[in-house]
């Protein structure tokens, strides 16, 4: 079993990061807003930094629901739609969307979050006949919100721990790969959830 | 730097003294109430008294909290004055650690298991003529089987897998800690000078008698094992499931090289008569991937049978002599699921095909479990003392893993089941699958390090078997 990222994947994804890597990895450094450490509803109220709201605001028009935009990632990784970072982008027609952002070295390092919404539904979608999430291990309360937290994934989030929420009719979930030979445990996996969670900002559809 | 011989022994009888992490199961666990027993069983390894607790409507087998092997090399020269002393000193100290304790859990249970190097280096001849003659091997084979022969490669080993040449292993097993010390301080007593110990491996089992955190959980959490928060909370071992049902462990004797009709050579006068064969093994569990890349049911499905109807959060599953699969029902399960469970792919190895009456005149039904498993989770690395560190790819940090431990009729035996394990049955059957896939019970987690077959003796020949006739 291989808890890497699919090598097939991997092999694709190293030619274009290696390309991005050449180019350096600033550029976006500034986007990268450090949420507070506290996941609390009392925090302040992290925002969408102007570099990133651009293409989630148009991510949110273009489903017609609301996305949730991530203010803050694991480093090195920024969530800027059509960033360096992004690996994945899919929106399918009933307007369920998936973003990934990842950083992969062979042998180095890889960090992988992946960010999900399925607007207009709030059951766990189904992968090959199986819940997509599934290993539900229990509800937390994260930075205000009830997120269910499930640790067996299929799809994209193999190998990933994710948290899923409710909201207004909808289901969204954000994941992040486990790779302890990376430093990426269980344990650290969930405490970055946390902050990822901590700060989410939820970006409205505007009205065409 | 290259240790002497003197060193070694040095930093093996050192080794013994420190209990490391180990330390911790005596904070976390208390000893379950236990039943005293001065009755000696004439097999070495045959327990005292396990408590049977009741859960979930299933007998389970609370087995002692702490287990320690040492294996070593032998000190002695191959002269018959030489062992005769050297049995001496050794039954000597046996005799003191019976009288000083009643046997495991409660007490202090030690089994002696010696290895083909013993055998073929010192006791060559008086071998070839009383070790045990594997009668179903044999018939196989085409030519005479031992009932103790040398470990293998399974299909499902990795290809650094060590084989390992230790003259002897020392299995001790208690409730206490320091019983367990006393008894291997007294055993490898630098001053008798017997053996050199080639490694010390340790660990727990059990210990969540009460509702409590169990031991494999709280050791792998004070450890920093990776996922070890997924474990669930009363888990006998690291991969979530009881793995003592009563029905699952092979009654007492059953092991016994004499007991099963058509096994072995003896019944009714054999020197072994009471002994068995031992196999102890080192694998690796890979906890994380075991909790992030299978759910409840799919890790029901391959610990025990696909379709499995088990509540969620279910622990101790039955495992029933009726319920036990014969290969048919094996290969329906890999052609309708593409997987097979781990247990009920090696039934048709591991359990009596049919009604057996034993020459101890007992009748064994149909499905009895016949390997008796005492198996126990480690946190070593591989082990927790290593004569050759670089050979054994020693490493300081904790990782979660098992040191297996089963006693079977003969070695084959053990290797029947294992290699049921890995999709061949012993009709003849392959399963499909590949030995390291998903489906193939929870091979695709398990990493095995080292391997060895031992004979174990009955109590009465256990000190250097068979140098008494040189």
């Amino acid at each position: 079993m291989n808890r890497a990222f699919p090598s097939a994947l991997a092999a694709l994804l190293a030619l274009v990061l290696v390309s991005f890597a050449a180019s350096g990895c600033g550029g976006e450094g500034s986007a990268s807003a450090e949420p507070s450490q506290s996941t609390s509803t009392t925090a302040s109220e992290p925002t969408c930094p102007p570099g990133l709201e651009r293409g989630w605001q148009k991510l949110a028009s273009q489903i017609d629901a609301a996305v949730y935009c991530p203010s803050w990632l694991p480093d090195p990784l920024v969530g800027r739609i059509g960033g360096q970072w992004e690996g994945v982008h899919s929106v399918t027609k009933e307007n369920s969307y998936l973003v990934g952002f990842i950083w992969f070295e062979r042998g180095a390092g890889e960090v992988h979050v992946n960010l999900r919404g399925y607007p207009g539904q709030t059951k766990v979608p189904t992968c090959n006949g199986k819940p997509c999430f599934s290993g539900e291990r229990g509800t937390r309360e994260v930075a205000g919100r009830t997120v269910d937290v499930y640790t067996v994934n299929r799809g994209a989030d193999t190998w990933h721990v994710l948290y899923a929420w409710k909201d207004d009719g909808s289901l969204y979930s954000v994941s992040q790969h486990v790779v302890p030979e990376l430093g990426l445990s269980y344990s650290q996996v969930v405490k970055y959830l946390d902050l990822i969670m901590a700060g989410l900002v939820k970006i409205e559809p505007q009205q065409s | 730097m290259r240790l002497t011989r003197r060193q070694f022994v040095a930093g093996g009888a050192a080794a013994l003294g420190a209990a490391g992490i180990y330390e911790l199961v005596d904070r976390f666990a208390t000893a379950p109430e236990r039943e005293s027993t001065r009755l000696l069983p004439s097999e070495q390894h045959v327990l005292g008294r396990p408590q049977v607790i009741v859960d979930n409507g299933v007998e389970v087998v609370v087995p002692p909290l702490h287990h320690e092997v040492v294996t070593a090399r032998l000190n002695v020269e191959p002269t018959a004055a030489a062992l005769a002393k050297a049995r001496a000193m050794l039954s000597e100290t046996l005799q003191e650690l019976d009288a000083r304790y009643e046997p495991a859990p409660k007490g202090l249970s030690i089994s002696l298991g010696w290895g083909l190097p013993y055998f073929t280096r010192y006791v060559p001849a008086l071998a070839e003529e009383h070790l045990p003659v594997d009668i179903r091997a044999s018939k196989a084979a085409g030519e005479q089987v031992r009932g103790l022969i040398d470990a293998i490669r399974f299909p499902s080993d990795p290809e650094d897998l060590i084989l390992e040449d230790n003259d002897v292993a020392i299995f001790l097993r208690s409730d206490s800690m320091d019983f367990i010390a006393d008894g291997s301080a007294s055993l490898f007593d630098e001053a008798k000078g017997l053996f050199s110990i080639t490694s010390i491996r340790r660990g727990f089992a059990g210990g969540g008698f009460d509702g409590s955190q169990s031991l494999p959980k709280q050791m792998a959490m004070a450890a920093g094992i990776g996922g070890a928060e997924l474990i669930p909370d009363t888990a006998e071992l690291f991969l979530g499931f009881t793995s003592t049902q009563k029905a699952g462990l092979g009654p007492p004797g059953i092991a016994n090289f004499e007991t099963l009709p058509g096994y072995t050579d003896q019944f009714p006068d054999g020197y072994f008569l009471g002994g068995t064969a031992m196999h102890l093994s080192h694998l690796f569990e890979d906890v994380e991937a075991w909790y992030l890349n299978f759910d409840f049911p799919e890790r029901v499905a391959t610990t025990f049978k696909p379709g499995l109807d088990v509540e969620e959060g279910t622990q101790t599953v039955p495992q029933d002599a009726e319920d036990a699969d014969a290969s048919k029902a094996v290969e329906q399960d890999a052609e309708q699921f593409d997987a097979v469970g781990h247990s009920s792919v090696m039934q048709p190895a591991s359990r009596l095909q049919a009604d057996v009456t034993g020459n101890d005149g007992i009748v064994y039904p149909k499905g009895t479990a016949v390997p008796q498993r005492a198996d126990f989770n480690t946190l070593d690395n591989p082990f927790f003392w290593s004569a050759r560190p670089d050979v054994d790819r020693q490493d300081d940090q904790p990782a979660a893993g098992l040191h297996f431990v089963v006693f079977t009729p003969t070695s084959d035996d053990f290797h029947r089941t294992r290699l049921a394990m890995d999709g061949v049955l012993p009709d003849g059957t392959s399963i499909p699958l590949h030995p390291r896939s998903r489906g193939q019970g929870f091979n695709s987690i398990l990493q095995t390090t080292h391997r060895q077959n031992f004979l174990v003796p009955p109590r009465r020949n256990r000190s250097f078997p068979l140098s008494e006739l040189l």
